[in-house]
């Protein structure tokens, strides 16, 4: 189970040289995120010139440019330096030297001296100016790339759970382990994910850098919500939101239970207050069962791989074994956009698990747009315990994916 | 005619780094000079001439990979004979026992090579094949993969791997790596590949012509250098074929969608997984794995269902047989069949369906350390 970190309180942006970047930064309604990602992501115009200079001199001039249209007063060098575009490659030159020296002072030693590090050369992330958001960076790696040459949802699933828990680290905030808080271990405390909402705009690519921007609010009186931000950190475009509902539990006697006053001391200055990332699925999920169930996979056991470091199944393999499920010309055609998953219970290597879809091509509730596919999920014991309920949605991969459609109508008639 | 198996293709990048396309493209000519300009630093130098590079071979990232670039913490060496790359080990990485898994250890070798070849200017299109491999429908195919493992790392350990590739007799090539611990300096891990050319159309092998080795011949160590220099090291050894009885097994093992790579074949390390599957919770929860040998005879296709099979490797008489490499264990060899301190399995992946090979493979577990 991931343990959820706060942040610090959050304040009102304050206009400084810098934020232009984060006069979006009420997170709820981001629009542009170029230039928070650059600013987080490139070494602070404090020193020196911005190395996005450096030899993408095209790519430079956009971003620069939308943090212009923004309206927001540009730090002066950035505006000087566009005015005179014939020093670009001196200052490229001058930058890559200063890079390299900074990457070779980097070497020796990796620990960032200050909290707002600028350059975060290990991805390990740090809390973004003096909001309550961390922030990291993830190249995504060519291992990382599945059969649709797209980053895997899994890979998206993993770099959530490492940013929340890097989260935690760099509030001080995390006890033994990965899932709880100093007072939280003391009482045998740990949280518990209930809930899962993501929305995938769009897939990155080999190559390609995210920014994931992470936060905590609260949830009701005894719960917490963490949302997650997913953009592309070059060009700002938002790839994926999700959201995910927490709730405390005795890891001795596995019953829920109501925030203890001391762990609400130690988390709630960290709560942000925001209007969630994504808009709740409130659409009741359903529970399939032998007879509602079009396509049922049995006997899926766990590998040493599946289990996290407390011999659980890892809550982002959950997600494999749910689209193993899934019809394979589904899979093979459409891509996911959008997940809801209700966590009910857990399970560990001995368990044998059954994963049980439906599909359904039209949804009166949720509008479906032409050529994507609702189907329903669940994952359970053989003894009918329900481990995890689910719902996803499929858009075409390609829109010359209407033959596919023909195919997957055929095959469920 | 042995058959060997298509390999992920990222694999095939590894062994193509060394390519060069001598003379084929103008732009290229200039970034000769570039890679050695370039102190395993910053690859800001080399973007200039990467972009070119990447818009005539692939669709592949363009402006992109300059951040990919600027984030990654590698590059090739001074003399641009080998590549260094330097990884952060994440929470996902790690396993049951807070370390990194042998399959993390195994995607970050399969990613440096990847890079190496990226940073020489190698278009990754998927194939990372040379010209002339192209022109020939030729591509690499893994044939042999060693990994031991000393030490391994932890959550938020930096660890730096160093590649490099070589050529092997007529028919082969190699690609080495050495892992060590950023912050003990420490060699934690070394690996050595086999690679072998074969013809894509027609999947036989082939010798490796003259005029793709110079291609690659130019980005190769002077000299022959070996991760695994010491005589009778175990990357050469045998592995036996695994015969009845077998001792422990996991049948029916499925490639999941997860499974594939970007060309949709079963990713090497996935069979690495699969290795796994059969080794009793009793040694996992003991030992930690200390050498994995795999010998990849046949490929796994996405529909194929496989078993894995484990069983004792016996040894012969007393002999000791003490491994001289840094950290390692030594092994001790006797006549009985199990040792507490020290399990050696033989390995056989194969279809379930007519019981062909698919792979072979030896590991080696020692007792875990205290931590």
């Amino acid at each position: 189970m991931v343990a959820t970190a706060v942040t610090s309180a959050f304040f009102p942006v304050t206009s400084s040289p810098d934020s232009s970047d984060s006069k979006n930064k009420k997170l709820g309604s981001i629009k542009s995120k170029p230039s928070v990602s650059s600013g987080s992501l490139q070494v602070k115009a404090n020193a020196q010139a911005p190395p996005k200079i450096n030899g993408t001199v095209a790519v430079t001039t956009s971003v620069e440019g939308s943090k212009n249209d923004d309206g927001a007063s540009s730090p002066p060098p950035r505006t000087f330096i566009n005015q005179l575009p014939d020093w670009s490659m001196l200052l490229a030159a001058i930058t890559t030297i200063f890079l390299a020296a900074e990457k070779q002072w980097m070497m020796l030693d990796w620990k960032p001296r200050r909290p707002d590090m600028v350059i975060d050369p290990f991805g390990i992330g740090k809390i973004v100016q003096d909001g309550l958001v961390f922030s990291q960076n993830f190249s995504i790696r060519s291992y990382e790339i599945g059969a649709d040459q797209t980053a895997s949802i899994e890979t998206l699933m993993n770099h959530l759970q490492e940013t929340a828990i890097n989260h935690c680290r760099s509030a001080g905030l995390l006890g033994e382990g990965f899932g709880a808080t100093p007072e939280m271990c003391k009482k045998n405390l740990i949280w518990v994910v209930t809930r899962m909402q993501v929305v995938v705009d769009r897939y990155p690519t080999w190559g390609d850098v995210v920014q994931v921007d992470t936060w905590v609010s609260a949830s009701g009186k005894n719960g917490m919500r963490r949302d997650w931000l997913v953009s592309n950190s070059e060009t700002g475009e938002i790839l994926t939101r999700a959201t995910s509902v927490w709730v405390m539990m005795n890891k001795l006697t596995r019953r829920l239970s109501k925030i203890p006053e001391e762990v609400r001391g130690e988390i709630e200055p960290f709560f942000m207050n925001s209007d969630p990332v994504l808009a709740e699925d409130s659409q009741k999920l359903v529970k399939l069962d032998d007879s509602t169930a079009e396509h049922v996979c049995k006997g899926l056991t766990p590998k040493w791989s599946d289990l996290d470091v407390n011999q659980h199944v890892n809550n982002v393999k959950y997600i494999g074994w749910i689209l193993e499920s899934a019809p394979l010309p589904i899979l093979e055609s459409h891509e996911l956009s959008a997940m809801t998953l209700e966590y009910r219970r857990e399970c560990g290597r001995d368990s044998v698990l059954q994963s049980l879809t439906t599909v359904s091509d039209s949804n009166t509730e949720n509008a479906v747009n032409v050529g994507e596919f609702n189907c329903q999920h669940l994952l359970r014991l053989e003894d009918g315990a329900e481990i995890v309920r689910g719902r996803t949605r499929w858009r075409p991969k390609h829109a010359e994916s209407s033959a596919n459609m023909d195919q997957i109508t055929a095959e469920r008639t | 005619m042995l058959k060997f198996p298509y390999c992920n293709v990222t694999d095939l990048n590894q062994a193509l780094a060394q390519c060069r396309f001598v003379g084929l493209l103008g732009p290229l000519a200039s970034r000769r000079q570039s890679p050695r300009a370039v102190v395993s630093c910053s690859p800001s130098s080399s973007e200039f001439s990467l972009t070119p590079v990447q818009a005539v071979m692939s669709c592949q990232q363009q402006v992109g990979s300059s951040l990919v670039n600027r984030l990654r913490l590698g590059g090739l060496t001074e003399d641009g004979f080998s590549y260094k790359e330097k990884f952060i080990i994440r929470g996902f990485e790690v396993g049951i026992n807070k370390i990194a898994t042998i399959e993390t250890i195994a995607n970050l070798l399969q990613e440096v090579g990847s890079n190496h070849a990226q940073s020489v200017g190698f278009s990754t299109d998927g194939f990372g094949t040379s010209p002339t491999m192209r022109k020939l429908h030729l591509i690499w195919v893994t044939a042999r993969m060693h990994i031991e493992v000393y030490k391994y790392p932890a959550w938020r350990d930096v660890i730096e791997i160093e590649t490099w590739c070589q050529n092997e007799g007529r028919i082969g090539t190699r690609r080495d790596w050495i892992l060590n611990d950023v912050a003990t300096g420490e060699v934690f891990g070394r690996a050595t590949s086999k690679w072998v050319m074969m013809n894509q159309d027609t999947r036989r092998m082939q010798k490796v012509s003259d005029d793709v080795k110079e291609e690659y011949l130019i980005f190769c160590p002077r000299e022959p250098r070996l991760a695994f220099s010491e005589k009778n090291n175990k990357s050469l050894k045998r592995i036996a074929k695994l015969e009845d009885p077998v001792r422990y097994s996991k049948l029916g093992l499925k490639p999941r969608r997860a499974d594939l790579d970007m060309n949709q074949h079963v990713n090497n390390v996935t069979y690495i997984g699969w290795v796994l599957e059969s080794i009793p919770k009793e040694i996992i929860d003991t030992h930690e794995l200390q050498a994995i040998t795999l010998d990849y005879r046949r490929e796994c296709q996405q529909y194929n269902v496989v078993d894995s099979l484990t069983g004792l490797e016996l040894t012969e008489g007393s002999k000791m047989v003490s491994v001289g490499t840094n950290g390692s264990a030594t092994a001790t060899a006797t006549t009985r069949e199990d040792d507490h301190d020290c399990h050696r399995f033989l390995h056989l992946l194969r279809l379930s369906s007519d019981g062909r090979e698919i792979n072979r493979g030896r590991t080696e577990w020692r007792k875990k350390p205290t931590r």
